[in-house]
């Protein structure tokens, strides 16, 4: 039955190594509670209540004042003041209120001696004139567009660009019945009704216009300016969205949601004469089919970069938060985390990478934004949805440990491939082990459906991979680039000089244009 | 390597390596009760024959002795690993303690063993299956690879709060927060056994022992126990691990807890497999007949001779020996005797109890006590706990009993509770577990039965005769008496208190139980912390309904019933508008939310003189006033649905929609309908050292600032104040006061709508007809004249 040749084996006792993490998020960036809070409701209760004590400090909005204090806008509709936040721990911290009677303020900013924020109605600037700390102005800067009072109607903002614009971003209406229906507008072509420019970007200049600039938003949670002061947002996905993702916000741009068509005819509008929208095509096609349609800078894709993308923060520490100066964090709602986010131009587009960074937050991160020692402040709720982490909202810093990670920190288009650049030097034999690494590609469907399927995946051949002198960096040749689809690489075999391996090896490129050759 | 040294090799890693532990297969039902004699030894046999899967290969038609089956190998594959495969069909008590598994080796020479374990573990290997994806929803976080991406710590809460301790081992250093024993536990403590056992509580007193975890981080990797613990049933399908319909990353937490802690001992690693391998493990697997228990697609079964036909007291028999060509099944003297007792003839008392053999075999009894026998071990009870660690007894942290749960709750519910769908005790950190409906269906027919449910009577057989509007009055009073103290209604409690929401129970508790119940609870009952609000039959409350019980009762019921639509118990209903209703004191109070008539831009302004506006921030006009209470802020501040709020006092005054301020190019044009029409921007409000809001709008080249406050007359006063911003400032700015039917000019500067709203100006105005309506006009164009500023007051009076 059982042949002799067969007990020619070895058996070996191996020990089974304590299956702890080799190395851990928290090592290079710790979490400090400023203030978190739990409740006994479920964060979709119909009848949901805050805490039985303390402040119902679901933070949505946050301005960096000078010294220890930071103001923060809570979605009950106030702004606070707190101060003695950078205290570690953060025992001290005093509240004081600035302002009430808010509509679901959804971001806050310091602005000219003033608090500026966005409410469901209008953008409203706070401002003490008396001196007491808090405010007795409540300014109207900008309002006019449709509010038909259904809940999913967000609005977003303010930032401020480059140019001393402030941007504010408009939820789509989800599902208009009744009353609501009362309040929209519609567009005779397409047939969409929503109401006014709702699903738009907007600005309001310094003399104070308000201005559409862009549209196709579904639920533009974050707003923020790069080094540049190019102005970006954040979607999430859901009908038209395919996955989360990054936009430049930009004149007479089209991104996801064709309802945010509406407004088409509307005066001020930038987009003109959309006569059909493709619906159920690979992105590549629909967007030959839909000229003014463009593709985000990234693609976040889903569930491996997060479920629900929301704020936008550029690294402005020039180093007091570690290796990563200029890119951008982006907050993550459903994970209750932050990625990094890389990004190049490419024939005078953005484009660039995305990365996990840093999970395990106390819950759901709304807003986040860095304070003058380089930490950055993460405002968090969770109310309504759902979102890993055991707190209901709150108040974290995340503070660098001065210890650097060893990560990818720029993965940049190249026209045979990528070049990886890490934070510190690789090992030269993993590095250039093409086994060290696995690339495959897909792009997504645009259609009104909810989200999208990965499609046309296919696994990709490197045929080299080539260490710089300096150690720092790995050019990778691929074959079979495809522009508009995202590139998924996996760096797991690649190794520090220490022989560590990286703490996130993934990065996902969203390669909308491969760069051309130049001639050397 | 010799073939010599390589079985020293194995002895030192199959057999030393592991710890000394019992090696007889662990039966929940048959240690917990069969070993102390709680059960009849027939019914322990009868359990063990269905656990110990001898009816797999000895079929009957017996339903209570059907063999729960063992796991699905579908999957075996990537679901195991398989050095552990090997260990364990070598040695399944030792690597897997407890386990139901026989030593299906046995049956061959020594020698023989390793190799046929090593070609049975590479055939089991190529039974692959790919693990299901788990798809991410915005309610439903599914991180990256979360399999590896376990806390073990927030694995270790769940695993000790959520009800996996009640059937397995605690770890020692799980700290549980202090809860107060209960009543019993305490009694438990101070008897010596003697007098446990006189009072009939040895049972109650005894150690619930645990069934054993194995090596976990040999048998599985991080994904697939991960998965086991998503959806336990795919591979058990038996249901003895229940489904906790745990989220991705719950299930990953608790999975790196448990491989993190079961993880010791060493591990050995086995050759590849070869084709050769794997074919010989497919004709072992064949030829043992692995496929009675474990179903693998296109192996044919290998019965063995009928259970009736066997003779258990024979020589040879597996019970007496370990003869011949069958799988070792190493039991002891106390199991074997109960083996014998399940082939010994019926008496003419026994009577087959199929809900017992069920509860048994599913191990009910590990969380619900039902007929003085389960419930959570004495050990085990303080892992439980209250959410938030509110004190409402053992009721708040514990299963409830099933005994009488056939007379209390109906089928339907019953059914549902079963496929996880309705957790009424949200509070409690246990979860009701979902067991595959297979082995579940015929429960709440069978609880229905043997509690004498079987035809309920409908309520208006049970309850006293009231007509509904008393009734549903009488029930909400009722409440306030003791209910609102313990239980939720619709969601809304008194603060801090958790409970049971009430909402639904006419839908799943039988109404004679209802009223039995409120009767005298403990009757039903014992030990509950529900008081009796009805001692010797007499209502604690006289006034209501004239003290009369069945009335009481009747009402109660009518309430409960309806409570979706009724208006919460007045404690609650106020204990919730100290936290959510605006209350004016001393100073103004603002509000910006959705009204249903002052629109999406709602400005509420209420007062501490208890009369209120509104302003619709949006067309820019004043919408309502009103007086009395204020307004709810509940659902402007905390509601995800952000539903419109409506003033909550009375004498509500509505005014016409429609701007207030236009600029009419013709003293005739048509009155605009939307602020850009009519030429107006709303700019804000600032508040002043009293908190009053001055509303500020531009319109025609004018600034009006916008002061409302109430009057001595409890109405409103509304100042304009009026200056010129712009340098062309438009005088055919206009200020319509009032407009619809009815309008009377009363005087020039006084004007009537109906018999309702009168209003009284400093400045005169002029009525005039609207389209089909009337419009009472300021015209504060010609008001200004030339100057740069001037005020124009207007009363509103209703």
């Amino acid at each position: 039955m059982v042949t002799r040749c067969q007990f020619l084996f070895a058996v070996l006792c191996v020990l089974v190594c304590a299956n702890a993490h080799a190395q851990s998020e928290e090592d290079y960036y710790r979490l400090i509670d400023v203030s978190v809070a739990e409740t006994l409701s479920q964060s979709r209760a119909k009848n949901w209540k805050p805490a039985p004590d303390g402040l119902a400090l679901e933070v949505s909005g946050i301005a960096i004042l000078d010294g220890n204090r930071i103001a923060v806008a809570i979605r009950k509709g106030e702004v606070w003041i707190l101060d003695g936040v950078y205290d570690n721990p953060p025992k001290d911290v005093t509240y004081h209120r600035f302002a009430t009677a808010l509509h679901e303020p959804l971001g806050l900013l310091a602005h000219n001696g003033s608090l500026y924020t966005v409410q469901r109605t209008e953008m409203t600037r706070l401002t003490d004139t008396d001196g007491d700390d808090v405010a007795d102005e409540y300014v109207t800067v900008a309002k006019g567009w449709g509010v038909t009072g259904h809940y999913h109607e967000y609005a977003y903002g303010p930032e401020l660009d480059g140019e001393g614009n402030l941007w504010l971003t408009l939820n789509i209406g989800l599902g208009l019945q009744g009353e609501h229906l009362k309040r929209t507008i519609q567009e005779p072509t397409l047939g969409y009704r929503q109401g006014r420019w709702r699903g738009w970007g907007m600005k309001v200049t310094p003399d104070g216009k308000l201005v559409p600039v862009c549209a196709g938003m579904r639920s533009p949670a974050g707003i923020g300016a790069n080094a540049e002061g190019d102005m970006f947002y954040t979607d999430q996905q859901g009908n038209w969205v395919a996955t989360n993702s990054l936009h430049h916000m930009r004149d007479g741009v089209m991104f996801h949601h064709a309802e945010a068509l509406a407004s088409m005819n509307e005066p001020g509008s930038t987009i003109h004469e959309v006569k059909e929208v493709p619906n159920g095509l690979p992105l590549p096609q629909a967007l030959e089919k839909f000229p003014q349609l463009r593709p985000p800078a990234v693609w976040f894709p889903y569930k491996k970069m997060g479920q629900s993308a929301t704020d936008i923060v550029l690294d402005a520490s020039e180093g007091k938060f570690g290796p990563f100066a200029g890119q951008l964090f982006v907050g993550e709602f459903t994970q209750a985390g932050i990625n990094r986010v890389f990004l190049e131009k490419v024939d005078g587009e953005y484009q660039g990478a995305c990365f996990p960074f840093r999970t395990g937050m106390a819950t759901a991160v709304l807003r986040l934004e860095q304070g003058h020692d380089g930490s950055l402040f993460a405002g968090l709720t969770n109310r309504g949805w759902s979102s890993l982490g055991s707190a209901s909202y709150g108040l974290q810093r995340l503070q660098w440990t001065g210890k650097t990670p060893f990560e990818i920190l720029e993965m940049r288009a190249q026209p045979d491939g990528f070049e990886l650049t890490f934070t510190e030097p690789v090992d030269k034999k993993s590095a250039e082990d093409l086994s060290s690494y696995q690339l495959s590609s897909y792009t997504y469907l645009y259609h009104e459906t909810y989200g999208s399927d990965e499609i046309q995946s296919r696994d990709l051949t490197m045929t080299s991979a080539k260490l710089s002198d300096d150690g720092l960096s790995v050019h990778l040749k691929v074959d079979g680039l495809r522009p508009l689809f995202v590139h998924e690489l996996h760096a797991n075999g690649v190794r520090s000089r220490d022989g560590n391996p990286l703490l996130h090896p993934q990065a996902y490129y969203t390669l909308n244009r491969i760069p051309a050759a130049t001639n050397p | 390597m010799t073939k010599f040294k390589w079985l020293i090799a194995l002895c030192v890693s199959v057999f030393i390596a592991s710890p000394a532990l019992a090696e007889i297969p662990f039966v929940s039902g048959f240690e917990r009760f069969g070993r102390h004699e709680e059960i009849a030894d027939r019914t322990a046999g009868q359990l063990l024959l269905s656990e110990l899967n001898c009816t797999s290969c000895h079929k009957t038609n017996d339903p209570l002795i059907q063999p729960k089956g063992g796991p699905n190998l579908a999957g075996a594959g990537n679901r195991l690993q398989r050095e552990w495969m090997l260990r364990f069909l070598m040695n399944p008590q030792q690597t897997k303690p407890g386990t139901t598994m026989p030593g299906i080796l046995d049956r061959l020479y020594p020698e023989q063993q390793l190799g046929a374990a090593v070609a049975l573990s590479a055939y089991l290997e190529t039974l692959e299956q790919p693990f299901p994806e788990i798809r991410a929803t915005g309610a439903n976080p599914v991180l990256f690879e979360f399999w590896n991406r376990g806390d073990a710590a927030r694995g270790k809460a769940l695993y000790h709060q959520i009800g996996c301790v009640a059937c397995h081992e605690p770890s020692e250093d799980y700290e549980v927060v202090a809860v107060k024993p209960s009543p019993l536990d305490e009694l438990l403590e101070q008897l010596d056994p003697d007098e446990l056992k006189e009072m009939g509580l040895s049972a109650a007193a005894r150690k619930v022992q645990s069934i054993p975890h194995s090596n976990l981080a040999e048998k599985y990797t991080r994904q697939s126990l991960t998965h086991f613990l998503l959806k336990p049933d795919a591979v058990r399908p038996d249901g003895r691990m229940p489904d906790f319909q745990l989220t991705a990353v719950d299930a990953a937490d608790i999975s790196e807890f448990l491989i993190t802690k079961y993880s010791e001992g060493q591990r050995i690693e086995a050759p590849p497999a070869t084709a050769e391998l794997v074919a010989e493990g497919r004709k072992l697997f064949e030829e043992f007949g692995c496929v009675n228990c474990h179903n693998v697609k296109g192996i044919a079964t290998h019965p063995a001779k009928p259970l009736a036909e066997l003779a258990v007291d024979a020589e040879n028999s597996c019970v007496s020996s370990r003869l011949g060509n069958q799988p070792r099944y190493v039991l002891d003297e106390q199991q074997t005797h109960a083996i014998r007792a399940a082939f010994a003839p019926a008496g003419t008392t026994a009577k087959p109890d199929a809900l017992h053999s069920n509860m048994l075999k599913l191990n009910c009894f590990a969380c619900h006590e039902r007929g003085g026998q389960g419930g959570v071990g004495r050990y085990r009870r303080p892992y439980f706990e209250t959410l938030g660690h509110v004190d409402i007894g053992d009721e708040g942290r514990l299963p409830p009993t099933l005994s009488g749960v056939g007379a209390k709750l109906n089928e339907k519910w019953l059914t549902s509770v079963l496929q996880g769908k309705g957790r009424v005790r949200p509070h409690m950190t246990i979860r009701m577990p979902v067991f595959p409906a297979t082995m579940t269906k015929s429960l709440p027919s069978q609880f229905a039965a043997a509690d004498e449910l079987a035809s309920p009577k409908p309520s208006a057989e049970v309850f006293a005769k009231l007509d509904e509007k008393s009734a549903l009055e009488a029930g909400r009073l009722l409440m306030d008496v003791g209910c609102v103290q313990c239980h939720e209604f619709n969601g809304e409690t008194l603060p801090g208190t958790v409970g049971v929401d009430l909402l639904g129970v006419a839908d799943r508790i039988d109404p004679q139980w209802f009223h039995d119940f409120l009767r005298n609870p403990a009757d039903l009952k014992p030990r509950t912390r529900m008081p009796t609000f009805f001692p010797d039959g007499k209502s604690a409350n006289q006034q209501i309904l004239g003290g009369d019980m069945e009335l009481q009762i009747a009402a109660m019921w009518a309430y409960i019933k309806n409570l979706s639509k009724q208006p919460l118990p007045q404690k609650i209903a106020d204990a919730r508008s100290q936290n959510y209703e605006l209350t004016p004191l001393g100073k103004p109070v603002v509000l910006r939310t959705f009204m249903p008539e002052a629109g999406t831009h709602a400005i509420a302004v209420g007062f501490p003189q208890k009369v209120h506006f509104a302003l619709d921030a949006e067309t820019v006009r004043l919408a309502q006033g009103w007086r009395g209470r204020f307004l709810d802020a509940e659902g402007t501040w905390f509601m995800r649905f952000a539903p419109p709020a409506d003033p909550l006092g009375n004498e509500v005054l509505n005014l016409s929609a429609g701007p207030d301020f236009a600029v009419l190019t013709r003293p005739e044009a048509k009155w605009p309908v939307a602020a850009e029409e009519a030429g107006i921007q709303f700019q804000g409000y600032r508040l002043d050292a009293e908190g009053v809001p001055t509303f500020e709008y531009d319109v025609g080249g004018w600034r009006i600032a916008d002061r409302i406050v109430p009057n001595e007359s409890n109405g409103l006063t509304r100042t304009l104040t009026l200056t010129r911003v712009g340098s062309e400032a438009s005088s055919q700015v206009f200020y319509r006061v009032l407009a619809g039917n009815g309008l009377k000019q009363l005087g020039p500067n006084k004007c009537q709508l109906g018999a309702g709203v009168v209003v009284t100006s400093s400045t005169a105005g002029e009525l005039r007809d609207g389209n089909g309506h009337h419009e009472w006009l300021i015209p504060l164009g010609s008001a200004i004249g030339n100057g740069t500023e001037t005020r124009v007051e207007v009363e509103y009076q209703w």
